[in-house]
């Protein structure tokens, strides 16, 4: 636990004279600017003290402060007055000045009340480095120990290095291989070597882009209310690969902040701007429009202005900053740079809220142009194909063809295709000598009363075409015939019948398609052919007719091949007769044509068709609509939907990632009353705070946009970003920045433990082009990073956080590295880089209890394979829901911008390590490779473990404790094979079968014991 | 469960364990000498955060069973508390005021006719009726009843409720800001509409620790409801800028009812105790090796862990409740999962020393079918949460436990959707609504605070959200001014940084 002792700033300067930035500063915050600091609103009695010119300048012939002169000072007459009526602080103020604190402020005054500007708003300056060390790092830090009367810990034994440096830089702990190698290197630049080594690979990415997406508040749902899907995770890969790639922190800055806004932004710029977007949002019905655009630019303000500036923003929301010098008109100057954002005030649930661009991968890129050249030239051949076809139209032949009749059978001794038999009545069958008309068989149905049978679900159905007769065989019995025969199609619905004979049965309306009479019965005792027009029944051509039925009443009678028959005239036909298609209606031809086409053909009449025209309209009638065509063309075309469909199936699984973009028209922005969305109150143009160094001169053509702000943030002149960027950095390695409050900068924050440390690093930084690489190195070869870890009692007491550091670091690692390293160790671990959020396991019953019945992440959907398997970054993250791993272990729910987690130490994660399944099954699957990687005695397997997950050889003593262990679970597991088995069959994975059940259960347990070591889940 | 009842272990003590045995009061002066001994200036530490400090020394220096392994900060409770724990009953998608405790008989001459400009006063309402041509009075169908000795008025949906009517303090003037779920529910659990701040019962298991040694201080229940129309959030239970170890635990009727406290399939209790004893004296050396004190923590927090092991399974198993107390709380009283399961289980949370109890009951947003879906949802929770106020009474811990009833906001008495008398709809109406309390430092009988005759606007006696969790702080014995978090530059409240007070009148 190493979230609260902040005693740090004070006793780091106990030798020190008196300054105002370290000494005074603090205690007039916490005592008195809250009524007379710079919030004009709050401030009492019209005096502010935070500024020399409040302080010192007489009101009613009285000044707060006379330098040097304690007894005509009214602020120190009042603090020491005993009249609780005049007392400073005032005694219901809950505030009070320790005699402690009176002391400093009377010596302050004594040595003349000097002030100083803050020191996180003055530019860093260039620092002498002291010679006490070679690296100046050390040296600065050194310094300091030195007056402490400390001196640094030896270098950390190459074991433990090694581990700490893998785990800083990839996450993850390093192979025997490699801590081998690094043992047996003796070279001087040993750790550099691994440290390059280590940046080039792609974990390294993976494992810086965690911090940064903390601080960007990324997640894969919107956050709010229905918590809906969001395509975010291009940007969380381009963060990747901005690690990966080392790009300069400045350029990271800009592409970030303003990557739209750059000229000819390329799409990873476009994709970086996303971070602006990653702010939680809602579609919640109800919402008001007006709430949710302030709010969302509020988000984005703070967030840019705490992971830049180091400040805390939030409370000039509402009112002027009552510590540091922000009012809530340079508050809403810079929300003005975000205000104008063109996304829609509610996000719609949907998974795309725009502004978003796709996001082809590369390979994808490639294989589009390829396919674009492709049909490119599909298109050409099917043109020569189509010039090749020697047509004349059979309207204008001098002896046209006939009309011609083609039959098509749908049910003969069988059903069509797919369809099956529906309603009660079985189909029976006869053979000859009984009447069948052709095949072998013909169905019979002997009905009493209203009886049928009926077939449904066929596919491909019929389908119907103009002009198109249904037709049915039928032998009526001589001695039972029907008093009513029936033949029913079902489309949609059934109500299509048509009926011979009597009108017994009462479905659908006389006399409309829902039942129409087509005569009278058939002769009985011989086969007749029944016929019916399908307009007579109500189709119209194109319907799908997928079921049949032959009803009767009363009688008996035999059904045979039944089907459609179409006559096609050629001179007639539009598939046939370029005349008679181009006869057609407008409607009937469009159905033959391409949208382009149609738009500009559009109501225009035959016979103003140019020559050219038709002549292109003909072609295109040859090539897509001429029957004759259709061979000659089917294999060419057949390629071309080919090529097609690949297009259209990578450009449907094109990513997309929601980018930044500005209205056309930017708002006006306010300064908003109170924090209310509703209550506007002066306008406000885009600026910076004039605390801070001015932007640039205004450009003539246009008003200040984000971009200037970003370049703003980089140029070198700002007095923090360099700073808390280095901070940052610095925390990461260190467990604790130079500034403890990493993201405030401000007078409430803490004092830096190094200010010369903090300032050359931060110089340094931009001086390396800011160089992220660079910086880790000089933090990682310095001696402070590398020295053991080890503490004694004296140490903790003087010094409990180590903030001076004279001893390494050590801290519980973060919930990632926890998950992540235990499926390295067990080999678990699928390396695949990117892609959308996977979920592996977890528990039931996570999502389900908290989201809404209709969002689209209630039901959690857990992964197959590999998805198990893949570092945490790529865990989808659900704001509302977090993975348990993640949670329990501190990790951040991404609703706001996080700079440092916490680091807790609960029974909570210590049920999680021992008991979740993917800790058990990578505790089986390090059993595995403990049996077959090491030797085949026990005491060889034992080292050999032990080495694995802490990269040093175990102690004699811990050895023998593991080996008392592992023979209680030999015993039991010996006893009780169904437990044994139990056990290594938890998870996916299956346990190799050529080891024995008892002794991968015991190692099992032992690889979970290991797992569980104090040793291993820290960083030592 | 395949537990049999290990014994917790012997405390282990080494000679070289004296860093982590420091008398923790012993230590918290040395730090406060070292305090001044440093200055003043400069030195950026509240009492709190020292508290916590100490806290954590504190917690290292215990062996692994005996003391408290999640004591209060030192410097609380404030002064001495009426209640000692709570249970926090949350409606969640606003139950409407008008249907079940604010009785309005005069509306029954309004029905249909448009509510008077006069009492809507321009005020916003939501996207959802904004579009509406009429603004049309739906009196409440159900019959009302005053009830007790007390009077307290409560319609037919709560017949049980009626019962204990004399136990409870009656707020009609509730009120929010927030019109949306989302924003509310964010804001009645953590003070703030803006996701990132604690949660109640993390607040107070951060300021007053835990007294159950094998239990987490802060336990939730998100039972099953019919129809999930409303989203619930980890945000209402978790510890936002205050440290994870203080998140709300959810007691969980599906899967392992509290995340992984089941061993893996084919491991018992002995073979985890064998683990636990070689992993304690593994984790002693790597103590005696690098003189962490956070390796004792840890040491500690598996200890506790495999306590939990034992502790939840008997938790949740009723075998020893009496056929009379499982028949007060209803017949879902066993079936995990319900309601009237998580209540009776809260009473045993609470017996246990759990600190804070929180079930969020979904299914409140009636915008149509009102009258249909409310009477379910009174059905689910109505007899469970009297049974809940008179078990505790009964065993006289309701003296020291503060129970609290509510949703996020209410709803508005003018109709959403078709109007008819018998079916009406409601729309969400922050300007009032009702909660109730009962319990330690909390008057009995007591009805506090009264609106319009449209139950639209407050007339009497406002109660803001904060101030009703200032209310709650105080009856556990807390000052919610100087309750703070330094957090963003703010020493941070859970109710707000505006001056906020108890509710005097209420308190007993």
């Amino acid at each position: 636990m190493v979230l609260s002792l902040s005693l740090g700033a004070s006793w780091l300067f106990s030798a020190a004279p008196i300054t105002f930035n370290r000494d005074i500063r603090p205690i007039l915050a916490k005592n008195c600017f809250s009524c007379h600091g710079q919030d004009e609103k709050k401030r009492k009695a019209k005096l502010r003290l935070d500024l020399p010119e409040g302080a010192l300048t007489p009101q009613n012939g009285a000044a707060a402060i006379v330098p040097s002169n304690l007894a005509q000072s009214e602020m120190w007459i009042r603090i020491i007055t005993d009249d609780a009526d005049e007392q400073m602080p005032p005694v219901n103020s809950r505030k009070s000045l320790s005699a402690e604190e009176k002391k400093t402020l009377k010596l302050w005054i004594e040595q003349g009340a000097n002030y100083e500007k803050h020191w996180a708003f003055i530019k860093p300056k260039k620092q002498r480095v002291p010679t006490v060390a070679a690296n100046p790092i050390d040296a600065f830090l050194q310094q300091r120990l030195a007056k402490e009367g400390l001196k640094p810990a030896p270098v950390a034994n190459p074991e433990t290095l090694v581990r700490r440096i893998h785990l800083d830089l990839t996450g993850l702990p390093p192979s025997l291989k490699e801590v081998d190698e690094f043992v047996r290197d003796k070279s001087p630049n040993a750790v550099e070597k691994l440290i390059n080594q280590l940046m080039k690979r792609q974990t390294y990415g993976e494992h810086m882009a965690r911090y940064w997406l903390d601080l960007a508040r990324y997640a894969d749902t919107h956050g709010l209310h229905l918590d809906n899907e969001r395509s975010m995770w291009p940007y969380r890969d381009w963060v990747i690969r901005a690690f990966n790639q080392n790009l300069p922190f400045d350029k990271f800055t800009r592409w970030q902040l303003a990557g739209d806004l750059i000229p000819n932004a390329t799409i990873d710029q476009k994709i970086a701007s996303g971070f602006n977007r990653c702010n939680v949002s809602t579609g919640e019905g109800g919402s008001i429009a007006a709430e949710w655009i302030y709010r969302n630019a509020v988000d984005r303000t703070s967030t840019a202005v705490e992971v830049w500036m180091g400040l805390t923003a939030g409370c000039a929301v509402c009112h002027d900053h009552k510590f540091d010098p922000l009012s809530a008109r340079e508050y809403y100057s810079m929300y003005s740079f975000f205000h104008s954002a063109a996304d829609p005030a509610l996000d719609g649930n949907k998974i795309d809220t725009p502004p978003v661009i796709k996001v082809p991968r590369p390979k994808d890129e490639e294989r589009l142009a390829e396919l674009a050249t492709k049909i490119k030239k599909v298109d050409q051949r099917l043109v020569e194909a189509v010039a090749k076809i020697e047509y004349t139209d059979p309207a204008e032949l001098k002896n046209p063809p006939k009309p011609t009749t083609r039959e098509k059978v749908w049910i003969e001794d069988d059903f069509p295709a797919k369809a099956t038999r529906q309603g009660s009545k079985e189909w029976k069958t006869v053979s000859k000598p009984e009447p069948v008309l052709s095949g072998s068989k013909a169905f019979v149905l002997e009905a009493n009363g209203l009886e049928q049978l009926v077939i449904g679900g066929a596919n491909p159905p019929l389908v119907v075409k103009k002009g198109m007769k249904l037709f049915a065989h039928v032998y009526l019995d001589i001695l039972n015939p029907p008093k009513q025969i029936m033949l029913q199609f079902h489309s949609g619905n059934w109500e299509q019948r048509a009926y011979w004979g009597e009108n017994k049965i009462t479905w659908g309306e006389e006399g409309t398609a829902s039942r129409r009479r087509i005569g009278e019965l058939p002769e009985t005792g011989k086969w007749v052919r029944l016929e019916v027009d399908v307009a007579q029944v109500g189709f119209k051509p194109g319907a799908n007719i997928n079921g049949w039925a032959y009803t009767h009443f009363d009688g008996k009678a035999y059904w045979d091949k039944s089907g459609a028959e179409v006559t096609t005239d050629p001179t007639k036909d539009p598939t046939l007769s370029w005349k008679s298609w181009k006869a057609q209606k407008e409607t009937d031809r469009n159905k033959d044509l391409t949208d382009a086409l149609r738009k500009r053909f559009k109501s225009k009449d035959t016979v103003k068709w140019s020559e050219t025209e038709e002549e292109e309209l003909r072609q295109h009638w040859l090539s897509n609509t001429y029957a004759g065509a259709k061979e000659v063309l089917r294999l060419i075309k057949a390629e071309k939907t080919k090529l097609v469909a690949e297009q259209e199936n990578i450009r449907k699984n094109t990513a997309v990632t929601f980018i930044m973009a500005d209205l056309p028209r930017p708002r006006q922005s306010h300064i908003m009353i109170r924090g209310k969305y509703n209550l506007p109150g002066e306008k406000v143009n885009r600026n910076v705070p004039a605390f801070l160094p001015p932007l640039p001169t205004k450009p003539k053509n246009r008003d200040y946009n984000r971009l200037d702000f970003a370049n703003w943030l980089v140029d070198g002149q700002h007095p923090l970003t360099a700073r808390v960027a280095v901070n940052r950095i610095w925390q990461q390695f260190f467990g604790v920045g130079l500034v403890k409050t990493s993201a405030d900068f401000g007078t409430q924050g803490e004092l830096p433990s190094h200010p010369e440390l903090l300032d050359w690093l931060a110089l340094q930084f931009t001086e390396d082009r800011w160089d992220i690489q660079q910086l880790i190195s000089r933090i990682m070869t310095s001696h402070a990073y590398q020295q053991s870890s080890t503490v004694n009692r004296s140490l903790l007491e003087i010094d409990p956080e180590n903030r001076l550091l004279a001893r390494g670091p050590r801290y519980r690692l973060d919930a990632e590295i926890l998950r992540d390293q235990a499926l390295y160790l067990s080999r678990l671990m699928v390396n695949k880089v990117g892609g959308r959020g996977v979920m592996p396991y977890q528990p039931p019953n996570i999502w389900e209890p908290v989201g809404f019945a209709s969002s689209n992440t209630r039901n959690y959907k857990q992964g197959k394979g590999e998805d198990l398997y893949r570092r945490s970054i790529y865990t989808f993250l659900k704001r509302t829901a977090p993975a348990p791993f993640m949670a329990s272990f501190d990790a951040p729910n991404r609703e706001q911008s996080c700079s440092v987690r916490g680091r807790t130490n609960t029974p909570m994660q210590a049920l999680q390590l021992m008991n979740d399944i993917q800790h058990v099954e990578a505790a089986r699957n390090l059993a595995q490779r403990i049996i077959r990687e090491s030797g085949k005695k026990e005491n060889e397997r034992i080292k050999w473990a032990w080495r694995v997950v802490t990269s040093r050889w175990p102690a004699k003593e811990e050895a023998e404790i593991l080996q008392a262990t592992l023979n209680k679970y030999y015993a039991r597991f010996k006893q009780d094979q169904e437990s044994a088995k139990k056990l290594i069959d938890f998870g996916e994975s299956k346990p190799d079968p050529n080891l024995r059940t008892e002794e991968l259960a015991a190692w099992t347990l032992m690889a979970n014991l290991l797992l569980n070591l104090d040793e291993v889940v820290n960083k030592n | 469960m395949d537990f049999n009842g290990q014994s917790a272990p012997e405390p282990r003590r080494s000679s070289k364990q004296e860093l982590t045995d420091m008398n923790p009061a012993l230590e918290y002066h040395q730090l406060q000498n070292r305090r001044k001994f440093f200055r003043g200036a400069g030195l950026k530490v509240g009492g709190i955060a020292l508290a916590q400090l100490v806290g954590q020394r504190a917690l290292a220096a215990k062996p692994a069973v005996t003391g408290n392994i999640h004591p209060a900060l030192p410097n609380l409770p404030h002064f001495a508390p009426k209640a000692k724990n709570l249970i926090y009953l949350h409606m969640n998608g606003a139950p409407a005021q008008l249907d079940l405790f604010d009785y309005k008989p005069g509306l029954t001459k309004y029905f249909d006719q448009e509510l008077p400009d006069s009492i809507r006063n321009g005020q916003r309402i939501t996207t959802m009726t904004n579009g509406q041509k009429r603004l049309p009075v739906a009196p409440s169908k159900f019959a009302f009843e005053r009830c007790g000795t007390s009077g307290i008025e409560m319609s037919e949906l709560v017949p049980h409720m009626k019962g204990i009517a004399d136990n409870i303090t009656m707020i009609r003037s509730v009120f929010t800001q927030a019109i949306n779920h989302d924003p509310a529910c964010t804001f009645a659990m953590t003070g703030s509409e803006v996701p990132g701040k604690p949660s109640l019962g993390s607040w107070l298991s951060y300021g007053l620790g835990s007294e159950s040694q094998n239990l987490p201080a802060f336990v939730v229940f998100t039972p099953t409801v019919k129809n999930p129309s409303q989203a619930l959030f980890t945000r209402m239970w978790t510890s936002g800028f205050l440290p994870s170890k203080y998140d709300g635990v959810k007691l969980r009727s599906a899967g392992d009812p509290v995340l992984y406290v089941k061993n893996p399939p084919g491991v018992k209790p002995t073979d985890r105790r064998n683990m636990l004893d070689a992993l304690g004296k593994l984790n002693q050396k790597t103590f005696e090796r690098f003189g962490d004190p956070e390796t004792q923590t840890r040491i500690a927090q598996y200890e506790m862990a495999f306590r939990m092991q034992t502790s939840v399974p008997e938790l949740t198993d009723l075998g020893k409740e009496t056929k009379a107390t499982l028949e007060m709380y209803g017949p879902n009283a066993q079936k995990p999962g319900t309601y009237a399961n998580s209540a009776l289980l809260a009473r045993r949370l609470i017996e246990r020393g759990v600190r804070t109890v929180q079930i969020l009951h979904r299914g409140w947003d009636q915008h149509g079918s009102l009258p249909k879906q409310i009477r379910e949802q009174c059905k689910d929770v109505d007899q469970p949460t009297a049974a809940l106020i008179k078990d505790l009474k009964q065993r006289g811990m309701l003296d020291d436990t503060l129970v609290v009833f509510g949703g996020e906001f209410g709803r508005t008495v003018y109709c959403q959707g078709k109007l008819t008398r018998e079916n009406y709809g409601r729309d969400h109406h922050p300007r009032n609504f009702c909660m109730w309390l009962a319990g330690g430092g909390i008057k009995t009988g007591i009805t506090y605070g009264e609106t319009d005759d449209f139950s639209y606007n407050i007339t009497r006696d406002p109660v803001h959200l904060n101030e009703l969790n200032a209310t709650i702080l105080h009856c556990l014995g807390i000052d919610n001014h100087q309750f703070t978090f330094p957090f963003q530059g703010l020493d941070q409240r859970l109710t707000g940084v505006e001056e906020v007070n108890p509710i005097e009148a209420i308190l007993a």
